[in-house]
């Protein structure tokens, strides 16, 4: 694994929102090509703030975000989707007024429009459930069928990095199979992932690497395996013994 | 009855930018009806000073437009970008717009004067009959403009790349941006946009009435009340609830005194507003 290419890298990252309040404080992580990483943490551990900051959607205020060789510390969002990032948030991750082909186009809004219509085509054989309802307002989709659409959104630039923030939050238990089947499905296609995840238990399982973040540092890394029978990660953060089997 | 029409699309073409500003930027802009006030002016200016009149006057209209999308360039670049970039609150921005609103004013009182003028072009017209309406040339003229006005932005919004960014700006910025788009790119547009649509909507109204340094302030009431009806943020609702209050505040003075015509649309707002609270076009997100 370590013989890979770092594609996104974050040292001695702090970064918060409040003047004067720091949320990370001093983070550093590394994704290599075609990993899956698992982030994990107790609530307000800054874990989405971790996301976002290297998304240029959080200030930095010192550390450096590196993609591949090129330093992107603040670069603005958009910058890093040209430059083949895609990012789904935690919540509001679709725009509601729009229709379910207008969000999708807004994704590919860099290219050109004969690939969207590509694209688009590619997204709705992945989701047909999208597909079939194309013109309808995504304010009316139901939790699943957004997380869906915030997924295929974020897929139309054909990333080549993913960050993905609780892709599983508020599904039903048959709906979180199906989401970490398509994360599995979509990093086998080469795409490097991050994924944040309250779900720690099936998140290490599916992730080759994973960090335990608290306190807006990363308290524990290793591979998904390693973390999951880790008994420091296990007493804090993964509850009993019986819940992680 | 066509009147009302008359004043109701033009009420709707000056609220459009305020409802579409406040969508993307979330400012309540005090200074849209100085905008409004601005095209007007340029547009006069223009016409007496530069000698397009007669025959040339179009071309004022045109250039007064274009000078309102400068203008609204310019207000972006200059004030509203940076102030939001440095984070500050919206209360505080709007404070700054009604400072800037008293600006404008003054600036106008200044370089115009205080005396009520209208535009050469078109003063006394004969009425030209259609069917069974008469109406001076020049109210096809303003009604056919502002209807074209109209349908065109609409068709921006709906059917082009540019304006469904814009309406993905107004539904969430942050997720704009992650999407690609460059927001503060698209809210330039729409500053240019809206204040282009102000400037084309103030001529107009200043052909049917006078263009005077009050204006502005006259017209505030009005496009506040069209854009809060429609439901705030929506150019849509700009547009309907600009033809509801132009509307009913012209029809209003067939059994109304002229000076009441104000108050009947803030009754309609206020009457409308209690049984539709998001405005007509305004619509409740679905939760969870
Ligand atoms: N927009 C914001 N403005 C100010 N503070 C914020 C903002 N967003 C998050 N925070 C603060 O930053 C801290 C970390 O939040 P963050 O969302 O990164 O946590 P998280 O690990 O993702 O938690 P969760 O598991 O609940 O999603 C929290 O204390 C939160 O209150
Ligand atoms: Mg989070």
């Amino acid at each position: 694994m370590s013989s890979r290419r770092v594609v996104l890298e974050s040292k001695d990252l702090v970064a918060g929102y409040l003047p004067g309040v720091d949320i990370l404080t001093g983070c550093n992580f590394k994704l290599y090509q075609g990993e899956l990483v698992g982030i994990i943490g107790p609530n307000g551990a800054g874990k989405s703030t971790l996301v976002k900051s290297m998304f240029g959607l959080v200030e930095v205020r010192s550390g450096v975000v590196q993609l591949l060789n090129e330093e992107i510390t603040n670069l603005a969002a958009h910058e890093l989707v040209r430059k083949g990032v895609g990012y789904v948030p935690q919540t509001e991750n679709v725009f509601p007024s729009l229709t379910i082909a207008e969000n999708l186009q807004m994704g590919a809004y860099q290219l050109k429009p004969n690939e969207v219509q590509e694209r688009m085509k590619n997204i709705t054989d992945l989701f047909p459930k999208l597909g079939q309802r194309l013109k309808q307002r995504a304010g009316l989709l139901s939790g699943g069928e957004r997380q869906m659409l915030a997924m295929g959104r974020a897929l139309m630039m054909e990333p080549s990095v993913l960050l993905l923030d609780e892709p599983s939050a508020g599904l039903s238990p048959a709906l979180q199979v199906d989401v970490f089947e398509n994360v599995t499905a979509i990093n086998k296609t080469g795409v490097s992932i991050v994924m944040v995840e309250q779900n720690a238990t099936r998140c290490l399982k599916i992730s080759d690497r994973g960090y335990v973040l608290d306190q807006g540092k990363n308290a524990y890394d290793g591979t998904g395996e390693g973390l999951l029978h880790d008994p420091n990660v296990i007493k804090l953060y993964l509850g009993t013994m019986a819940e992680s089997r | 009855m066509v009147s009302g029409l008359k004043v109701g699309l033009l009420v709707a073409l000056a609220s459009i930018g305020l409802s579409l500003i406040f969508g993307v930027t979330g400012l309540v802009n005090f200074a849209h009806s100085e905008m409004v006030a601005f095209g007007a002016v340029i547009a006069l200016l223009l016409e007496s000073t530069v000698g397009l009149n007669g025959a040339l006057f179009p071309l004022a209209v045109v250039l007064a437009v274009l000078a309102g999308g400068g203008l609204g360039f310019g207000l972006e670049r200059g004030i509203f970008g940076p102030l939001r970039r440095r984070k500050m609150t919206n209360i505080s921005l709007m404070v700054v717009s009604i400072g800037l609103a008293f600006l404008m004013r003054y600036l106008i009182l200044i370089y115009h004067g205080a005396e009520p003028e209208t535009f050469e072009s078109f003063r006394i017209q004969s009425g030209v009959s259609l069917g069974p309406i008469e109406l001076p040339a020049k109210d096809y003229f303003i009604i056919g403009i502002a209807f074209t006005t109209l349908l065109m932005v609409g068709l921006l919004l709906q059917r082009t790349k540019l304006g469904t960014s814009m309406r993905a700006v107004s539904d969430n910025p942050a997720l704009a941006e992650s999407s690609g788009i460059d927001v503060n790119r698209t809210i330039m547009w729409v500053w240019i946009l809206g204040s282009a649509l102000a400037s084309l909507g103030g001529t107009m109204i200043g052909l049917t009435q006078v263009v005077e340094w009050q204006m502005g302030e006259k017209i505030l009431l009005l496009i506040f009340a069209a854009v809060t009806l429609g439901g705030l943020g929506t150019a849509f609702g700009a547009m309907v609830g600009g033809l509801a209050i132009g509307f009913a505040s012209e029809t209003s003075t067939f059994w109304l005194d002229n000076d009441l015509k104000f108050l009947i649309a803030l009754a309609v707002m206020i009457v409308i507003l209690l049984v539709r609270p998001r405005g007509i076009l305004g619509v409740r997100e679905r939760l969870g």
